[in-house]
């Protein structure tokens, strides 16, 4: 996306895509971009001066070790740690060619433009319909809700299986069910990014590549930035990956074909070959 | 062991006599306190009924008419041969074994005062019997629906009548007006924005009610005629209760069946309230005890019917029914020499007197309804407000969270303030400071309130707690704010606790009687209150009053009829409290 | 999506919205606060009117007098509080004798013995003890457990005594004692007792020799809430025990020992700070007598009492809480 507003000039550098897929090896523009970004947790640094741009409308795998930051990394992006009283975030992350981190963002209405799945399902004990259609009440949507369900459960893939109980609770999906359920919910208020937390690690195998099939067609319209540990799948559904090693550092960051078949780094051959991590 | 050569043939063993005298003794501490509160309970319910001056005849008359049926309704529901057998051998050896153990106790020991094998019968076996097999009867389709439908029943007549209390102190003409201009719009406007999904509409909704409300005080005196008070009942209670409960139905069951369900309740309390009316009865307190009882009995029954399961359920009532007016027909027709207890009708609805047989509970019963009422109002506002802050928009660390801090420990100090002192609060603040007069209903009420405050932000804000943070978060990311996460998700997941919470806090409210000693509530009032700010009695109040008359009468009679009430209406309360948690506990 | 050549809006929202959420916000704190203001109108009417009431009887006077008489027939008011302190002490001394060791046994019970189903049953029916509106345990008192005791243990008891209405506030504190306890016992971890088993211990040690030791702040904490609880307590004393502020008779005993016959206290009415406190209601209430200040200075007295032995529970559950 370009911006028409403020200081797009910055973030308008151009990614090469990948060669993972058949999205076409375009220029696309930048959607989310770090600079000199810091992050600690009371005195423990856990995001070691990260600067990255984030191509819009692909998907970016963030993989790494546990702790090595990837998480505290996506939730900085909607500013999810502001919850965590102990965290203290230095530098900028660019959203739409704005700092989300200026004084004079809101954050809620920053979480509005940017879509979240959890790692562990969360439907809301409500209806289907309720679940899906949270966002647009929350935010005074005029428009007709009721399509906008339907469209966001077809979106997630979910339409077919429960079109005929959307007045059930949420909660009576299975895991898989509930997980596609949330990422309904996510695209319902239409944001521009959608950010994902391990999405798939708390699912069997077929409902996880029920999700990977899902995330890849949700690149056709939405960024989509995915914290993985597990790296088989980063290799299959992203078109960038990158990589964050201990003490959250950013170690290197390329197209996904790059990363894993020929990384410049020696420490993130021996993470992606098993040696580290 | 190896170096104990005294044990060289074995490990020997320790001795666990100790061990098993101590195991004995700390169960005996356990329900020491129980039995004690049983017998009493025992005594003072003989008291209440009369049983004492039962005739054998007359136990037996009534234990054949409503006990057995009960429990074979149990015994059928359950349909378990285990507990059929148990259950026969508990009554069957019960019934020896207390004959033998009472005439043993009597002859060799010392009487006992006051009570008889058959009654002692009654209590120690026949009664836990019946609980044992309520509870495992419920737990059958048969039975759930049966207590299922005599919970609504009882529970209708309770709402009813508490509710016909509340118009004795809020002004009916009033409320006509207020429902009509702000209720009445307000939520038409809510549910046509809903069912559009148009928000504007719902937000309308709003100050339409604040402008409808405005308007029904202002036209208050300035309207001249109004309809009487039983139009206004079925109009402003009656028909809304009906099309709720119509509407409840009419998604699931079809419209006939809704406007069977809406409509013959309505029609029944309406036919009901205006023959009362014409015989003399108090007409709108009929009115609403029909309509209570019969809209949600009506909707109970229609999804029953379209469960179509345990259907045999629903005689419950009728065989219960059934029973004591067989039991009364057969008492009348043999001449059995029947009790005559104090806790009875009239007691209920009389004033009380200098002469105990004519001494009734009527205007303490009005006087604690009232107080409650507004107490259940301001402890929940006050109590789910502050238990949020804390919770929800309060850091655990920095300034703020010292403030928090502060809070819960000033909360947990006040939980432990005697109640004596909240009553000189209330004396001193209440009373006399801001005028609002000693011994009135609102001077209770607030004192009141704030004594079950603590215990409400409590055990609301464990309720919060409990909340998964997964849904917090969840809502957070999709841009709610804070307020749209508690609205939306936090308090909707918290509120079966904090209602259960609530009411049993109210039921330390009711029971409450130093503070209204101290705010000088009356000893005796002989009319029910007309207001906010007249003199009141309560139910506890009244108890005390009447223990201090020297006539064994009162001692024995009147106050035990009382506690009986007052106890009651507690189980009532603090059973509705256990259902609410138990059916959130299940729903999650 | 939105159209591609425009900027998401990040900024603050609107001022509605805004004025709304910190409406909602300043409305739960305000509730929050009401319960600060509580604390401080307690202390405030409290402590007006007892100021009002040491200005014409001295502090020295109200803790050392040993009559009290607020609303005498002939004259002469006094306001000593040491009979009031005897019969609160009374009272709370028998109530714990009876709610200390039961409620502890019953903790041991239902935290080391008790099968999960039985615990399940025990708990809430204990907690009913402390439900029952003690206006009626007062009427037991009065009606049922006096005749009883004088029909068969004390023939010469009154009408009125303290017995009876130490009796049912001890009943009325077990659940006090035994839940916190319990709470406390449960917390120790199941290595603990595993170590004392593989030690070749029984049981009952355990339970005696182990958990007790490692959970005794909470029970210690509990036992001073039970008996703060007690302090407080007015209905059933004011009920079942009569309204006579009495010094006890002291007796010399052999050799001069001074003595106090406990049948003299126990088995006669008596006067606790609370039951003062309810007598001097039936006077006149609008305040500016002697008798409605010294109402004030009787609740600092058991306000400041109560408080500072909640505060102490706190401390010692907080300070000597083991650190599993």
């Amino acid at each position: 996306m370009s911006n028409t507003t403020s200081d797009d000039s910055l973030i308008t550098t151009e990614v090469q895509a990948d060669s993972n897929d058949d999205r076409a090896a375009a220029a696309a523009g930048t959607a989310v971009a770090a600079r000199n970004l810091n992050v600690y947790y009371g005195d423990e640094q856990a995001i070691d001066d990260v600067t990255m741009e984030i191509p819009e409308k692909r998907v970016t795998a963030l993989i790494g070790p546990s702790g090595c930051g990837k998480s505290t990394f996506l939730r900085c992006i909607n500013r999810m740690n502001d919850m965590i009283e102990i965290c203290r975030v230095d530098g900028d992350v660019e959203f739409g060619g704005k700092n989300v981190y200026d004084a004079d963002v809101d954050p809620v209405a920053l979480r509005r433009k940017i879509g979240m799945v959890f790692q562990k399902p969360n439907p809301f004990p409500k209806s289907i319909r309720d679940n899906v259609a949270y966002g647009l009440k929350i935010q005074g949507f005029d428009g007709d809700v009721d399509e906008r369900v339907e469209e966001s459960l077809k979106g997630a893939a979910l339409w077919d299986e429960v079109k005929d109980q959307l007045d059930s609770s949420g909660l009576e999906l299975s895991g898989g069910q509930q997980q596609r359920l949330c990422i309904a919910r996510a695209i319902a208020p239409d944001p521009e990014v959608i950010l994902m937390d391990e999405p798939t690690s708390a699912l069997d195998p077929v409902a996880a590549s029920k999700i990977e099939d899902l995330i890849d067609d949700l690149a056709e319209e939405y960024t989509v930035i995915i914290v993985t540990h597990n790296m088989q799948q980063a290799a299959r559904i992203s078109d960038r990956t990158a990589v964050f090693l201990t003490g959250g550092e950013l170690v290197e960051y390329d197209d996904t074909a790059k990363i894993f078949e020929d990384p410049e780094e020696q420490r993130v051959e021996d993470y992606i070959t098993g040696k580290f991590g | 062991m190896a170096t104990d050569n005294a044990n060289a043939g074995g490990f020997g063993e320790v001795s666990r006599v100790r061990g098993i005298v101590f195991e004995y003794l700390s169960f005996g501490a356990s329900v020491f306190g129980l039995v004690a509160l049983g017998v009493l309970l025992v005594y003072v319910a003989i008291d209440a009924f009369d049983l004492a001056n039962a005739s054998p005849e007359w136990l037996l008359t009534y234990f054949l008419t409503l006990v057995v049926p009960f429990l074979a309704f149990c015994l059928y529901s359950a349909s378990d041969r285990d507990v059929t057998r148990r259950a026969l051998g508990a009554l069957g050896g019960g019934l020896v074994a207390v004959a033998a153990l009472f005439t043993a106790v009597e002859a060799f020991v010392a009487p006992i005062p006051r009570l008889n094998w058959q009654l002692a019968y009654l209590f120690v076996v026949a009664a836990p019997v019946s609980a044992y097999l309520a509870y495992v009867g419920s737990g059958g389709r048969v039975g759930a629906v049966g207590f299922g439908l005599l919970g609504r029943l009882v529970g209708g007549v309770a709402i009813g009548l508490a509710v016909g209390t509340l118009f004795l102190v809020f002004d009916p003409l009033l409320w006509f007006l207020a429902y009509t201009l702000g209720v009445l719009p307000a939520v038409g406007l809510y549910a046509v924005g809903r069912r559009r999904s148009t928000p504007r509409a719902q937000t309308a909704a709003v100050p339409v009610a604040l402008a409808g409300l405005i308007a029904a005080v202002v036209l208050r005196d300035v309207v001249a005629t109004y309809p009487s008070d039983l139009i206004i009942y079925l109009w402003t209670v009656a028909v809304p209760v009906a099309a709720a409960g119509g509407l409840l139905v009419a998604g699931r069951s079809g419209r006939t069946v809704a406007a069977l369900v809406a409509g013959l309740p309505l029609a029944a309390a309406a036919a009901g309230g205006f023959l009362a009316a014409g015989v003399g009865l108090p007409g709108p307190t009929v009115l609403l005890v029909l309509v209570l009882t019969g809209v949600p009995t009506a909707v109970y029954v229609s999804r029953v019917a379209d469960a179509g399961e345990g259907l045999a359920g629903l005689g419950l009532p009728l065989l219960l029914g059934a029973g004591a007016i067989a039991g009364a027909l057969i008492v009348e027709a043999w001449g059995v020499p029947a009790p005559d207890p104090w806790l009875d009708g009239s007691f209920l609805t009389a004033a009380p007197s200098r002469t105990p047989v004519e001494a009734g509970l009527y205007p303490a019963i009005v006087g604690s309804v009232i107080i409650i009422a507004l107490v259940a109002v301001l402890s929940f506002a006050l109590g789910v407000g502050t238990s949020v802050f804390l919770e929800e928009y309060t850091p655990e660390s920095g300034a703020l969270g010292t403030l928090t801090r502060i809070l819960q420990v000033n909360v947990a100090n006040l939980a432990a303030v005697p109640s004596v002192v909240y009553g000189l609060l209330g004396l001193g603040l209440f009373a006399n400071l801001l005028g609002l007069g000693i011994g009135t209903a609102v001077t209770a009420a607030l004192t009141l309130s704030l004594l079950i405050l603590p215990i409400t932000i409590i055990s609301a804000q464990e309720a919060i707690r409990s909340v998964p943070d997964d849904l917090r978060r969840g809502s957070d990311a999709m841009g709610a704010t804070r307020w749209q996460t508690t609205k939306n998700v936090v308090l909707p997941e918290a509120m079966p606790g904090i209602l259960t919470g609530t009411i049993l806090a109210l039921g330390r409210a009711i029971g409450e009687t130093a503070p209204l000693i101290m705010i000088g509530a009356a000893t005796t009032v002989f009319r029910a209150p007309d207001s906010l700010f007249s003199r009141f009695s309560a139910m506890p109040m009244q108890i005390y009053t009447w223990a201090g008359f020297p006539q064994a009468d009162f001692r024995y009679g009147v106050v035990a009829a009382g506690v009986i009430t007052l106890l009651l209406i507690l189980v009532g309360m603090n059973g509705t409290a256990i259902l609410l948690r138990n059916r959130a506990e299940r729903g999650s | 999506m939105t159209d591609s050549t425009e900027s998401p809006d990040l900024t603050r929202r609107d001022g509605l919205k805004r004025l709304r959420e910190g409406t909602y916000g300043g409305l739960f704190a305000a509730c929050a606060a009401i319960t600060l203001l509580t604390t401080a109108a307690i202390f405030v009417t409290l402590l007006s009117d007892a100021v009002v009431f040491f200005r014409s009887i001295s502090i020295l006077e109200f803790l050392t007098g040993t009559n009290w008489s607020p609303n005498p027939a002939g004259g002469g008011q006094a306001f000593g509080i040491i009979p009031l302190l005897i019969g609160t002490l009374v009272v709370t001394a028998t109530a714990a004798l009876i709610s200390i060791p039961v409620g502890t046994l019953t903790a041991i019970y239902l935290s080391e013995y008790a099968t999960p189903n039985a615990r399940s049953i025990l708990k809430p029916l204990l907690e009913i003890l402390a439900g029952i509106p003690t206006v009626v345990y007062g009427y037991f008192a009065l009606v049922y457990v006096t005749p009883a005791l004088k029909a068969t243990l004390f023939p010469e008891m009154s009408t009125f005594n303290a017995l009876s209405a130490s009796i049912m506030v001890g009943i009325m504190t077990i659940p006090m004692v035994s839940s916190i306890s319990e709470d406390a016992m449960s917390a120790v971890p199941d290595e603990l007792r595993q170590a004392g088993y593989g030690l070749g211990a029984t049981k009952f040690e355990v339970s005696t020799g182990i958990v007790v030791p490692a959970s005794i702040s909470g029970i210690a904490s509990s036992y001073i809430l039970a008996v703060s609880r007690a302090i407080g307590e007015t209905m059933i004393v004011v009920v079942a025990m009569g309204a006579q502020a009495r010094m006890p008779e002291v007796q010399q005993a052999l050799f001069g020992i001074p003595f106090v016959n406990p049948a003299d206290v126990l088995l006669e009415s008596g006067m606790t700070i609370t039951v003062a406190m309810v007598q001097i209601t039936g006077g006149d209430l609008t305040g500016g007598t002697l008798p409605y200040n010294s109402m004030f200075a009787l609740g600092l007295a058991l306000f400041a009492v109560t408080l500072v032995m909640n505060i102490l529970s706190d401390i010692i559950a907080q300070r000597y809480r083991e650190e599993y």
